[in-house]
């Protein structure tokens, strides 16, 4: 034996441990992560049946609606061609269901980024416990927790939504926590000097001057949870990952094309609405 | 009205073991050689009467921002007492608890900032209206009031713009308007028109004046600009590295600088605004004047030097006439001709007549229009001083009274 590589004289069983742990969460708590995954289900199921519910046209309109409101005119009418495009390639269907995905996704990554990351702006004790734990989800390739999530979360939709979540939260985190601490110091002292309540402060001052911050961060929630759709089709999520899926295994350019052109248009579309809800100028015209 | 005592502040992690070097006579910087402690405030009291505009005056980094934070405890001293008298008693603001800290901030003080600190997403109304906010106020109410506040300020008319529409003077405005809103009867300024454009600040100063004229509130009112102190302060104390070197009424601090430290700065200030006829006056009956005759209960004296100008007082003191050259010179009041001048310019014939309280800003005005001295009179009339030109120029330049010999109290000094 060549003493001198060291490494061949002994290899950490660690692939073996985590196989071992998930095998054992798998075993005692299953049933736990299934009743975990309950919320998202319903949430997925009633956003699902609402946007597959309201006929083509209907939603086109409220589309051009919410994207005038929001970003401008010039974004409603693209809007309106993209996702009219989009559906005389055949993919209305399967971008509803992206849709659904992603719509929960977000509120799921809402509901808790958007308070941790408040959490980790006000203690950096927190913070110094959170940053890693960001950093681990944000580079860890994806294919790698797909394996764990189907074995807790078994495989369909609600598998690639959770997936979908863990990849998406960290940024609206990050950018939550940063909007927070950028907020200026002599106005957070004026809200103090004049008795306002830590909780006051919150509401009142720092979270409407981060908005645009947080804003930037959903922004980014949602592009990545787009990019997670193809992903998630392995673990057989629906959705326009789907024909990019088959005509991958097939080898069909084709349909692999046009899921491909269906997620950049619906990324473009979400992309233009969004940043245009944190435009605070915009906001202010709309008032 | 308020009372601070004996505060301390010390900023690092070990204040008291600073706090007992300090107190045994160790100078602040050995002090930071020895513990790595920075002094910021070192044993300073004061106290201010209801109703007036006391300045704390100091270059920066001479605690005095500081000091002001601990006063709403922004800032927490690390020893010494702040008493806020209140309609309810007398509260030790140092010893509340947060809560009770917060209702003082809500209610009694409220405080207007060097960079204005306003809150750059709410427009100018719902900026004024803040306090009122945080006191529970319902929406119509507040904005009424803050409504009332903005054409108190100024600003009537722009509550529906944001900040970042104003200029830096307007701004201000709202800072200051925020401040009032509360209707906390004290108020803390940290160099609020520090970062106005020198024009914008003397308005600001004016306008805060009218405000003070119609309100009364209580101000303590931090700047580093003595000209400013001068004009707003009834009382003005001087602070150099942490401490209070001096404290007087403006008059006081510019005739009679106690340091080094304040003689430097009254130096540069405009003090014509300050110093007073009293002050300058050559003092009558005095050393520098003589008495000609003393006929039928009328005194005439004659300054020396001066021998066409005399001036007749009666037994009591009071002024009877004035005669240059022979002739009866009118006597005006210097606030009436201040208020209508007369057309003619160096007068030889009329005199003025002016109270103890007049600046020598007044009495130069005064002065274009004629050559004779002015008389420093009480209320009663009674002939206290004479300002000449010499008093003037001597006032300007050395910012003090004319040299005097040591007055002997109603001595008449008789010649011949």
């Amino acid at each position: 034996m060549n003493f001198l590589n060291i490494f061949d004289a002994w290899t950490i069983p660690l692939d073996d441990w985590i196989q071992a742990a998930v095998d054992w969460l798998v075993t005692n708590y299953r049933d736990e992560f299934q009743t975990m995954k309950l919320p998202i289900e319903w949430t997925l199921d009633a956003v699902t049946s609402l946007l597959h519910g309201i006929p083509p046209l209907a939603m086109l309109g409220l589309v051009m609606l919410l994207a005038w409101r929001t970003a401008g005119w010039k974004v409603a009418i693209f809007s309106t061609i993209a996702l009219t495009l989009v559906g005389f390639l055949g993919l209305w269907g399967d971008t509803m269901t992206t849709l659904a995905m992603v719509i929960s996704a977000v509120v799921f990554c809402v509901a808790v980024g958007v308070p941790v990351g408040i959490l980790a702006a006000r203690s950096e004790r927190f913070a110094s416990v959170v940053r890693p734990v960001l950093d681990v989800m944000q580079t860890t390739p994806a294919f790698v927790y797909l394996v764990p999530v189907v074995m807790l979360f078994s495989i369909g939709t609600v598998a690639g939504v959770i997936a979908t979540i863990i990849f998406s939260m960290p940024p609206l985190i990050r950018l939550t926590s940063l909007g927070i601490q950028q907020v200026q110091e002599d106005v957070i002292e004026a809200a103090t000097a004049f008795g306002s309540t830590s909780r006051q402060i919150l509401w009142k001052v720092q979270l409407p001057l981060a908005m645009p911050t947080i804003m930037a961060g959903l922004n980014q929630t949602i592009m990545l949870s787009l990019s997670m759709v193809v992903i998630a089709a392995l673990i057989g999520a629906g959705g326009l990952g789907n024909p990019v899926f088959r005509g991958l295994n097939s080898l069909n350019v084709g349909l692999a094309g046009i899921g491909g052109l269906g997620i950049v248009l619906l990324a473009i579309v979400l992309d233009r609405i969004t940043q245009g809800l944190g435009k605070p100028s915009e906001r202010r015209r709309a008032r | 009205m308020i009372q601070a005592e004996n505060i301390f502040k010390i900023f690092g992690d070990q204040p008291e073991e600073a706090l007992a070097l300090l107190r045994e006579g160790k100078s602040k910087d050995e002090i930071h050689e020895l513990t790595g402690q920075v002094v910021g405030v070192e044993d300073v009291s004061f106290s201010l009467e209801r109703g007036e505009i006391f300045v704390i005056m100091g270059l920066s980094g001479s605690g005095k921002s500081t000091l002001l934070r601990c006063v709403n405890r922004l800032i927490e001293p690390t020893s010494g007492r702040v008493l806020l008298q209140t309609d309810e008693g007398e509260v030790d603001v140092t010893a509340l608890d947060r809560n009770r800290l917060r209702e003082v901030r809500k209610q009694h003080m409220s405080m207007v900032f060097q960079r204005f600190g306003l809150f750059p997403h709410r427009n100018v109304l719902d900026n004024v209206a803040y306090g009122l906010e945080v006191q529970g106020t319902a929406v119509d109410a507040r904005r009424e009031a803050a409504g009332e506040i903005l054409d108190l300020v100024g600003l009537g008319g722009w509550g529906s713009s944001y900040p970042d529409e104003l200029s830096g003077g307007m701004q201000q405005r709202v800072g200051l308007g925020r401040a009032l809103a509360t209707q906390a009867p004290m108020l803390l300024m940290d160099e609020p028109f520090s970062a106005l454009d020198p024009l914008i600040k003397v308005d600001m100063q004016d306008e805060l004046l009218r405000i003070q004229e119609e309100l009364h509130r209580t101000m303590l009112f931090i700047t580093h600009d003595l000209d400013e102190a001068l004009r707003l302060g009834s009382h003005i104390a001087i602070m150099e590295a942490g401490r209070i070197v001096q404290v007087g009424e403006p008059e006081e601090i510019i005739v009679n600088p106690r340091t080094k430290y304040v003689a430097d700065f009254v130096e540069h200030a405009d003090s014509t605004g300050v110093i007073t006829a009293a002050t300058v006056a050559q003092p009558m009956p005095g050393p520098r004047f003589e008495v000609i005759s003393e006929a039928g209960g009328v005194a005439i004296y004659a300054r020396r030097g001066f021998p066409n100008l005399r001036i007749s007082v009666d037994v009591a003191g009071k002024l009877v006439e004035i005669e240059n050259m022979g002739k009866k010179a009118k006597v005006e009041d210097l606030d009436e001709v201040l208020s209508n001048p007369p057309p003619e310019l160096r007068s030889q014939v009329m005199a003025l007549r002016c109270r103890p309280d007049a600046t020598l800003k007044e009495l130069l005005h005064g002065r274009t229009h004629t050559n004779l001295p002015a008389l420093v009179v009480d209320g009663d009339d009674h002939v206290l001083g004479v300002v000449g030109e010499r008093e003037l120029v001597q006032g300007i330049l050395d910012k003090r009274a004319p040299v005097r010999e040591a007055p002997k109290p109603n001595a008449v000094e008789r010649v011949g």
